[in-house]
């Protein structure tokens, strides 16, 4: 849902890609209709200059806020100032791009409406990508929020899914002290919240396994705890069915992530100067995506002429 | 009569003073310029780990005016020989709390106090209770049963395939391709390449596979033509070398055999996708299986055997990639399928039971679905009261929490 | 000053090897397939050290060592049997009593199972059957038709489906023409998967281009 085209930068590098573009596809449709292969390569040359140019010369738009996603920032929205949320990073520097902006858009609202953190993982890579958010978003945009009275680092526990299956009920036989060895029980913010199933709500951010699909199979449905899934785009799909009843929202993919940074911008101004991935990542993405429809469009064109004029022999 | 009431509530007094009584500043207030609550009774939570008392009471008369003079509640928890201490605080109009922080060992008394502006109300303390733990959640009879249901089936039609019991499975589309594309590679002297997935002999999809692969080889065996496989987990090298052997038997050709037909790549994912792409693109084999489970190399092999102009057959039941195999491949034997064709191939009583068994499972959901689908519709828009509770009655059925 | 060298070894670093992943895209060639055994390498080795100091060294010779009995859990002694498993595993490495081995692996499996079965049944099937059953429109006919839209592919679609992988009946007559309905609605959502996918690898595309050209190269802010 682009609502409106904004321009930012230097419009002249958009233009030139545009029409280098526009010319390389039609020279590529005219090709293929004298059945001529197109190398690969080619194919993949497009592709680097509708990812690069808008990266170049950004173009930004506004994305409006679809349901699934709404779902989740009203739910954030509406918790009381002070509930407990625990944000998971089960994910890689490989998948980050894609998810890491969600984590740290939650991790900015979460904060902007004054409730209290859990910051885990059960990757073992999502521990340093979790490090980067504290670093990035907590300690330079909150810096007056304090460690262990606002948020805690829990850190990575190897054992999958079995991590979940037992702190659904009892955090302490899993994480007995945080990441720095501070025992559970002298850290204030902890001092309610003896399980999972004692949270406000858990943003699951990930995508393989586990993944969100593992927080509802194992803490969201037997704890009866509110999930919202950050997911990857490519399981995406997979959570959909869990919605809304097991998942009370669902972020696919950067489009979703982008969404979010519009909802906070409109919702919390302040917010507007801070560096967003989703929204910047949105341009490179949609054309991107126009130039991949192009060829298919192109590639069926000439598959039902093909088809056609083998047919007629 | 009277005498032993008057005792029992003493005794609650005494406890409740010794224990139970809250301290602090809240709790200890004189005036109680509103009324406590009443009626507060603690009793085992059900079906838990012996770590849960469920509380319950009237609230507060002041609760009920409009506007309440009542700001919230105060749950006070003591142990029977130890101190007390505030476990919780609720708003206005609360009437239950359950404490799931207690211990089997211990016994507790509890006690609620009304807050308000003017000043704080002790409700009479509950009797010393003790949690319970319970072996069996009877909230979950239900997943029992239907558990027990499709485990019933699947043993049921297990023993009936063993004691000779002829049973049906349809005929999966792809299967029928298997032939003519081993066929193909034949009449053009080139290899059929099979990759049974990245994961051990542990993995359901992996034994399907290979299952599969006895059929592939045995027309393979058959036809003389030549096989490649290359796997990345060393038990699947050792069970594929058995099953393509027991094939070049059963086809009379024991001495066609060679073990260099399996080869061990590697367990690390993309060095196995880089050596299998490698093979491809050398060998160029006319025909390539890709059977069992797969993760995100499915589209790069898919794409590459597409380059060199190979029939593909794929068949995995990781749903992401299945729309990877759809796209890219000839033939693809989509989720269930692929166990559905290694049941149908083998005949195994256990795979043909378990196929069979599922099935009664999907048709008790498949009634189910429009039974209710009707009767929720029907029920709602019309208000015919038995749709309603037949709605009802399957909403409890299938309800897990 | 030594911290900005080392900023800037890692970047150059970075981008020796992105670039060296993308050279595939060319041909296979040394750099890349450097760079690939680099990433191996470097991914098992961190793995490796994961789990050696989360399992290994926090879970088990904490446990069994360092902690002060007192603070010890009830169940404190069950770390010696996952120990022992964890042996028993490691026996794989000797050819003849390898098939010892096995024994953890049917734990695993079987705990897996166990495990799965309650979980997966409760939330995949009864709460997903729960969940489909529900009224195509209300009675007060004031829903959205987009929202009775809605109800009628969720409920036609798991029927089809099911239909579709249901092995004991022949797909024919109006159980075939059902079938047909399903797999329509299958490759409706495999087409949905790989749009999905396509958004997915873009995103990781453009994030390895941004690297580039801002954190690397520095041609943006």
């Amino acid at each position: 849902m682009t609502e409106a085209l904004v321009v930012t930068g230097t419009n002249l590098g958009v233009v030139i890609s545009l029409a280098l573009i526009a010319g390389g596809v039609i020279w590529l449709l005219v090709r293929s209709l004298k059945g001529k292969e197109v190398e690969r390569r080619v194919i993949f040359g497009f592709v680097l200059i509708a990812v690069s140019a808008p990266i170049l010369f950004p173009i930004t738009f506004h994305e409006q806020i679809s349901p699934v996603v709404k779902a989740v920032f009203d739910k954030i929205e509406s918790l009381p100032a002070g509930s407990t949320v625990a944000i998971s990073f089960d994910f890689d520097p490989a998948m980050a791009p894609e998810v890491q902006p969600m984590a740290n858009a939650f991790t900015r609202h979460c904060f902007a409406k004054g409730h209290k953190v859990v910051f885990l993982s059960i990757w073992a890579t999502g521990q340093s990508l979790l490090t980067s958010t504290l670093d990035t978003v907590v300690r330079r945009e909150f810096p007056e929020k304090r460690e262990r009275i606002d948020w805690v680092n829990l850190g990575y526990k190897a054992g999958n899914q079995g991590v979940l299956n037992v702190i659904v009920s009892d955090l302490r036989k899993m994480y007995p002290t945080d990441v720095n060895a501070v025992p559970l029980d002298s850290i204030p913010m902890l001092a309610e919240v003896k399980a999972f199933r004692d949270l406000s709500l858990i943003l699951a951010v990930g995508g393989g396994f586990p993944g969100p699909k593992e927080w509802v199979l194992y803490v969201g449905d037997p704890g009866n705890v509110p999930i919202a899934a950050g997911a990857a785009a490519v399981t995406a799909p997979q959570l959909y069915p869990y919605y809304p009843r097991q998942l009370i929202g669902i972020l696919g993919g950067i489009k979703s992530a982008a969404e979010y940074e519009s909802a906070m911008v409109d919702k919390y101004p302040q917010f507007d100067s801070v560096d967003k991935p989703g929204l910047r990542m949105m341009g490179p993405q949609t054309l991107a995506h126009m130039v991949i429809m192009m060829f298919i469009i192109i590639g069926n064109i000439v598959f039902f002429r093909s088809k056609r004029m083998r047919s007629q022999l | 009569m009277l005498f032993r009431v008057a005792i029992a509530f003493a005794c609650l007094f005494i406890i409740a003073g010794v224990a139970g009584q809250p301290a602090g500043d809240t709790a200890l207030a004189v005036q109680q310029t509103i009324a406590p609550v009443t009626s507060l009774i603690a009793t085992n939570h059900e079906y838990d780990n012996g770590t849960g008392i469920d509380l319950i009471w009237v609230p507060s008369i002041d609760d009920r005016l409009a506007p309440s003079r009542v700001t919230g509640y105060e749950v006070w928890r003591s142990v029977v020989g130890g101190s007390g201490s505030r476990i919780a605080e609720l708003p206005a109009g609360a009437n239950k709390f359950t404490d799931e922080q207690c211990s089997r060992e211990s016994t507790y008394v509890y006690s609620v106090v009304a807050i308000s502006v003017a000043g704080n109300a002790v409700s009479i303390s509950t009797a010393p209770i003790q949690p319970a733990r319970e072996w069996i959640n009877l909230h979950r009879l239900n997943l029992l049963a239907i558990a027990f249901l499709v485990s019933a089936a699947v043993i049921y039609f297990i023993q009936s395939a063993r004691s000779g019991k002829k049973l049906f499975v349809r005929k999966i589309a792809g299967l029928d391709a298997v032939d003519d594309a081993i066929g193909r590679a034949t009449e053009m002297g080139r290899p059929i390449l099979f990759i049974p997935g990245i994961q051990d002999m542990d993995d359901v999809q992996t034994i399907a596979a290979i299952t599969i692969l006895g059929r592939v080889s045995r027309v393979v065996a058959d036809y003389d033509t030549k096989i490649k496989m290359p796997v990345s987990r060393s038990l699947v090298m050792t069970a594929a070398r058995e099953t393509i052997k027991a094939s070049y038997m059963a086809a009379g050709r024991p001495d066609a055999y060679n073990d260099d037909m399996v080869s061990y790549v590697t367990d690390e994912q993309f060095g196995y996708v880089a050596a299998v792409d490698g093979i491809m693109v050398r060998e160029k084999p006319a025909t390539c299986f890709y059977l069992g489970a797969f993760f995100a190399e499915s589209l790069i092999l898919a794409e590459t055997g597409n380059s060199v102009g190979a029939i593909q057959i794929a068949g995995t039941a990781m749903p992401a990639q299945i729309p990877f195999f759809v796209a890219a491949c000839d033939f693809a034997l989509i989720g269930e399928e692929l166990f559905a064709a290694s049941a149908y191939l083998s005949n195994e009583p256990k795979q043909l039971g378990s196929l069979k068994g599922q099935d009664v499972g999907k048709a008790v959901a498949l009634v189910v679905i429009v039974v209710g689908t009707m009767a929720a519709t029907i029920g709602s828009a019309w208000d015919v009261t038995f749709m309603n509770q037949l709605w009802s009655a399957l909403k409890v059925v299938f309800q897990t929490n | 000053m030594e911290s900005g060298l080392m900023h800037h070894v890692a970047l150059w670093l970075a981008a020796f090897l992105t670039l060296g992943i993308f050279s595939f895209l060319y041909r296979d060639n040394t750099w890349y397939k450097v760079c690939e055994a680099i990433f191996v390498g470097i991914s098992a080795g961190y793995w490796f050290v994961a789990y050696f100091w989360d399992n290994l060294y926090t879970k088990f010779w904490v446990g069994v060592w360092v902690t002060p009995m007192a603070d010890r859990p009830d169940d404190w002694y069950v770390l010696y049997v996952g120990a022992a498993l964890g042996i028993l595993m490691l026996l794989r490495l000797v050819p003849k009593v390898g098939w010892i081995s096995r024994w953890p692996l049917a734990f695993i499996v079987g705990a897996t199972a166990g495990l799965y079965l309650v979980t997966y049944f409760a939330s995949n099937v009864m709460l997903q059957i729960e969940d489909t059953v529900r009224p195509i429109f209300g009675a007060e006919n004031d829903a959205p038709i987009y929202e009775i839209i809605g109800n009628i592919v969720v409920a036609v679609g798991t029927f089809t489906g099911l239909i579709y992988f249901f092995f004991s009946k022949e797909h024919r007559g109006a159980f075939g023409r059902a079938a047909k309905v399903g797999i329509f609605f299958l490759m409706i959502t495999f087409g949905a998967s790989f749009g999905y996918t396509v958004m997915s690898r873009m995103s990781l595309l453009i994030g390895r281009m941004d690297f580039l050209f801002s954190d690397w190269l520095k041609l943006i802010k």
